[in-house]
């Protein structure tokens, strides 16, 4: 096959190497053009944040590009030395390199376990190296190849099942107690780095207002701001929450700032339909005995967590099945090239052998002239077409047979030098 | 016209059972529980498709044994198979909530009931058909439809409790949102559950205030003032009312509110599997 899969990833490389590593739409176009021009192979480059891995395939003959030469040119490419990489490179070949790829394309081997986003980078490195013309028959029957496993896997197994950042499944939660949420308010109560990234997930709900509160006035406009939302006054934290629906805590305070007490006497009385409350400040604000599960739901930063590695855990079940599927592509790949790779001398034996059976027939069919009917004549032709079928049922049958074990290339220089195929 | 046409009457259609369509149910019911341990597109269209067979074999039951509104099993068996169209309905709406699993058994348990109230009973459970729809009948008839009615309303609030009382459990107990079967929200099921006790509650009080002024008419009110369905009908409707109450006048919680639904529909067939008034007199 000749195909080589070199790279480092999140295990291989620490992060600051990957940075130096990492490639931008436009150097890789560049590396992508200068790697098939130099080495006159087929490269498809892959470039995301947990890994750097150059595919190439190439044909017989000539010097493999291999792992020093893999380090040699990102050495080149990135300005860092080339002793400094090699070492970081894992480098597959052939079958290796294809199980590799279709474990990397169905995220088997991303940072998080079923992540959406890998099939889709793969997607995207193996249109850009085609539209720049350095894909080739391999690498065009590969990719897709791989994407389909990708595909198989998300959707045959439960991998990708449930969310895995903590964000993502406090929105997951706010989901099962709402149903519209054009209606909604949201409080934001501080200004810490998850609660912006949660409120960045809840927007996308279409919440109706959202209302911003911090210990400090001028924070809390300037998250008001940030969010399209409305300052409020942090003396009136109380009323606050009696009007919000989503409440969404992200202080630094040291203590509780909502206790049961407070809750009890000034909030709950006051307030009509479901609140759900996400605390992911550590220390909490909100005191847990607040949650009931009807009227007041608390999720706060060790539920969330605690649900975060339950997902992971589900994922992790689904891993033999996957893998599984990656090892039935992978058999079904190699088949697949290998029936590809016989064509052309199945072809040129079928037509050495028909210009056989056309050279006797035209021979013997002018002797028999005028003995035979036309019926006669499609018998005799239909005769000779059976026997060259025949003939080549066996020997290509063999073929075929030694190619799913992986051991057809004698039978192959036999099957040229016997019919004279060269 | 009746129903079914005269050349329909003398079919295999008329030796369907009671158990063709309950084992319909049954089976639907069993197909949605193994969709919920191994889902698939097979197997939630045969739970479908069971759900269609035991719907078609009910109206096909109702049409040849055409409900007397007054015998407790028939009324049952009626409100039974409006409730198994919404449970049909809400299983192909909501492909991919639990839905079937809490409807479906509920409809089981009507039909059950409806066999057992019909045990002993004296008023003959079929109309001799189409009688209930003449003149003199039909303010009869109209009480029991509105009767029949609320009961269906309050059969949909009890279904929307039960499903807002183990969703409300599993966000107490903290369930993660990929474990079990998906449920609907908080919010869409208290909405469902009120809006099925407002359409209810006017209902049965027209019902009711019918019902009192056609005692008056055909009998001596003060002589079936103690029937069974008398003062539970009476009950149903001040708890209703206390309902309304608690839900518009009080804050009280979701819960409450949903376990106080699921005892008025608990009232409520036991109201209608009593015997009827009328019955020893007559029908309505």
């Amino acid at each position: 096959m000749n195909l080589r899969l070199i790279g480092c990833n999140f295990r291989s490389a620490a992060v600051d190497l990957r940075e130096q590593l990492a490639f931008d739409a436009a150097k890789q176009e560049r590396a992508v053009n200068e790697l098939a021009a130099r080495f006159g192979c087929e490269v498809v480059l892959l470039s995301t944040c947990n890994r750097v891995e150059l595919t190439t395939a190439k044909p017989a003959g000539g010097r493999p590009f291999d792992r020093d030469l893999c380090a040699e040119f990102l050495s080149e490419v990135h300005g860092v030395a080339p002793e400094r990489i090699a070492p970081l490179l894992y480098d597959h070949a052939d079958g290796a390199a294809v199980r590799h790829l279709f474990r990397v394309a169905s995220s088997l081997d991303s940072l998080v376990l079923g992540e959406g986003q890998i099939a889709g980078q793969v997607k995207q490195s193996f249109e850009a190296a085609r539209r720049l013309g350095a894909t080739g028959p391999l690498l065009n029957a590969l990719f897709p190849f791989a994407l389909r496993t990708a595909k198989r896997v998300r959707t045959e197994t439960g991998i990708t099942k449930g969310h895995v950042s903590v964000s993502s499944v406090a929105v997951d939660y706010v989901k099962q107690v709402f149903d519209t949420f054009a209606d909604k308010t949201v409080l934001v109560i501080g200004a810490g780095k998850m609660g912006r990234l949660t409120l960045t997930h809840l927007k996308e709900l279409k919440l109706g207002s959202i209302l911003v509160t911090n210990r400090s006035p001028e924070r809390a406009i300037e998250t008001a701001t940030a969010c399209a939302g409305l300052a409020v006054p942090w003396d009136q934290l109380d009323d606050a929450l009696v009007k919000a629906d989503i409440v969404l805590s992200t202080t630094g305070a040291g203590e509780p700032i909502v206790t049961a007490k407070r809750y009890a006497e000034r909030v709950a009385p006051r307030r009509t339909g479901t609140q759900v409350i996400l605390d992911i400040a550590v220390p909490r604000d909100f005191d847990p005995g607040i949650h009931d599960g009807d009227r007041v739901c608390v999720f706060n930063i060790d539920d969330l967590s605690r649900v975060k590695e339950q997902t992971l855990s589900v994922r992790r079940r689904a891993i033999p099945l996957a893998e599984a599927i990656v090892e039935s592509e992978l058999k079904r790949f190699a088949d697949d090239w290998t029936r590809r790779g016989h064509g052309p001398v199945i072809g040129k034996l079928t037509g050495e052998v028909d210009k056989l059976r056309t050279e006797v027939l035209t021979q013997l069919l002018p002797r028999l002239n005028g003995k035979l009917t036309d019926e006669d004549r499609k018998q005799i032709e239909g005769a000779f077409r059976l026997f060259q079928n025949k003939l080549l049922h066996g020997p290509i049958a063999a073929l075929q047979e030694a190619g799913k074990d992986g051991q057809s290339g004698t039978l192959l220089e036999s099957l040229k030098k016997l019919f004279r195929l060269e | 016209m009746s129903f079914p046409p005269a050349d329909f009457r003398e079919t295999p259609l008329e030796n369907v059972t009671q158990a063709c369509f309950g084992l319909s149910y049954f089976l639907a019911f069993g197909l949605e529980f193994a969709v919920l341990l191994r889902p698939g597109k097979a197997l939630r269209l045969a739970g479908l498709v069971a759900g269609v067979a035991g719907l078609v074999a009910h109206t096909i039951y109702l049409g040849f044994h055409t409900p007397n509104l007054a015998a407790p099993g028939a009324s049952l068996l009626a409100v039974a198979w409006v409730l198994a169209v919404f449970t049909w309905y809400g299983t192909l709406h909501h492909s991919r909530r639990a839905w079937g699993i809490y409807g479906w058994p509920f409809v089981l348990a009507i039909l059950a009931t409806a066999r057992l109230a019909a045990i002993g009973e004296q008023t003959p459970a079929i109309l001799q058909a189409p009688a209930w729809l003449t003149a003199e009948r039909f303010w009869g008839g109209f009480h029991g439809l509105l009767v029949l009615a609320s009961a269906v309303g309050a059969g949909v609030g009890c279904l929307a409790s039960v499903m807002y009382l183990v969703q409300a459990d599993r966000l107490r107990r903290k369930v993660a949102p990929l474990g079990g079967p998906k449920h609907l929200s908080l919010e869409r099921l208290e909405q469902m559950n009120r809006r099925a006790v407002n359409v209810a509650f006017p209902l049965l009080t027209v019902g009711l205030l019918l019902g009192v002024v056609l005692l008056r008419q055909g009998h001596d009110v003060l002589d079936h003032w103690w029937n069974l369905k008398v003062l539970g009908t009476v009950g149903l409707w001040l708890v209703f009312l206390v309902l309304l109450y608690l839900r518009y006048g009080s804050r009280v919680s979701g819960r409450r509110l949903a376990a106080l639904t699921i005892a008025a529909f608990v009232l409520m067939l036991l109201t209608l599997a009593a015997a009827h008034p009328f019955a020893e007199g007559g029908s309505p």
